[in-house]
């Protein structure tokens, strides 16, 4: 799990990196090219939340709250 | 390149009332630290002078734009310097994070006598090298500092879920918005702009309340490293989402002054893309501090 978590930070990141080439680039090429990085990070990220909440509730992962004290 | 004549502003004094309200800022905050009575009206007198100097400058900045005074080097020169800015931010948080990672897994198994054993195997009696630290020395140090023991944890289940939610969905309707304004729809565009506005001050809502919690619970800047980095990260956190909601705030006052088009609007990209920063952030800070 903690593999597949990275991997799709790795990609928010790339998207989002993506994202400002474009916007540094700018004109009608850069714009659309930041527009369609950004929807791409919108989308994995709330992948990845929905992934991480499914995978908490099955169990497969424990939120670092669960450590008990003594 | 271009060979038009590059505008180069003359006589700004906002710097220097800029770094006047920092100063005041900075005074009164170090004397209201050390209890003194004038440090919060100082305080709040530097906060003013801060918010005189960016209303003025973004006027000033917003003048020169809708006039033409900007040519496309210019607007180069503010694309680089938006990249330059957004640079630090990364490196800013990269070494926040980076605090986290040396905590949790170098630092703390160190101090149990992993790797170089250079520290002696039980710290203290009931000393556990467990992440979260939850358990700290409940003495007063040399310098006064009582620090806290067995302080609970905030459920991620909670309000840091709500919260991952209400920011994400802060980033599908920026996007949306972001949609509206390049398709020329002025009216969805605002809407959409009103609803990040909204997720945003929603969002910083359910973080104070949250602090509200874990303060009751006895999770404080002095209970330990976790302590430390909990509010250290989340806390400058929340800091750039409220930079950005003042920044998002000013772009809808922008657009329905009409300062953009479905081709330039530099100024709605720069901000866009600084909000979904902020919520790739977020995410990080929930899978890091909260879960994994």
């Amino acid at each position: 799990m903690n593999f597949f978590v990275i991997v799709v930070i790795v990609l928010i990141f790339l998207s989002l990196g993506s994202a400002l080439v474009g916007m540094l680039k700018g004109g009608k090429e850069g714009s659309d090219k930041m527009f369609k990085s950004l929807r791409t990070r919108t989308a994995l990220s709330v992948f990845l939340f929905i992934a991480l909440m499914f995978a908490g509730y099955m169990g497969w992962i424990e939120p670092n709250n669960i450590v008990t004290s003594g | 390149m271009s060979n038009e004549k590059y505008y180069v502003p003359h006589g700004t004094y906002w710097p220097i009332i800029g770094s006047i309200g920092i100063t005041t800022l900075f005074v009164g905050f170090a004397n209201q630290m050390h209890d003194v009575s004038w440090g919060w009206p100082v305080m709040l007198l530097g906060l003013t002078i801060i918010m005189f100097m960016l209303f003025g400058w973004f006027g000033t900045v917003v003048n020169e734009s809708v006039t033409g005074t900007y040519n496309s080097q210019v607007d180069k020169s503010f694309r680089w310097g938006m990249s330059w800015f957004i640079f630090s931010e990364v490196m800013f948080f990269a070494a926040f994070f980076g605090a986290l990672l040396y905590a949790r897994t170098l630092s703390v198994p160190w101090l149990a006598g992993g790797d170089n054993n250079m520290f002696t195997p039980e710290l203290w009696e009931g000393f556990k090298a467990v992440w979260p630290l939850v358990n700290t020395p409940g003495e007063v140090g040399q310098n006064g500092t009582v620090f806290s023991s067995n302080f609970k944890l905030v459920d991620a289940w909670g309000l840091p879920a709500i919260n991952t939610g209400l920011l994400l969905t802060s980033g599908v309707t920026i996007t949306y918005a972001h949609h509206a304004l390049r398709a020329g729809h002025r009216n969805a565009l605002i809407a959409w702009m009103l609803a990040t506005i909204a997720l945003g001050v929603v969002f910083l809502g359910l973080q104070i309340t949250e602090y509200g919690h874990a303060y009751h619970d006895g999770l404080k800047l002095t209970s330990g490293i976790y302590g430390s980095t909990f509010y250290l990260l989340t806390g400058f956190h929340g800091f750039h989402v409220t930079v950005g909601a003042i920044m998002l705030t000013v772009i809808l006052y922008r657009i329905q002054k009409g300062h953009f088009n479905a081709e330039n609007h530099f100024a709605f990209e720069g901000v866009a893309w600084y909000w979904h920063f902020v919520d790739v952030v977020w995410v990080g800070l929930f899978i890091f501090v909260y879960w994994l």
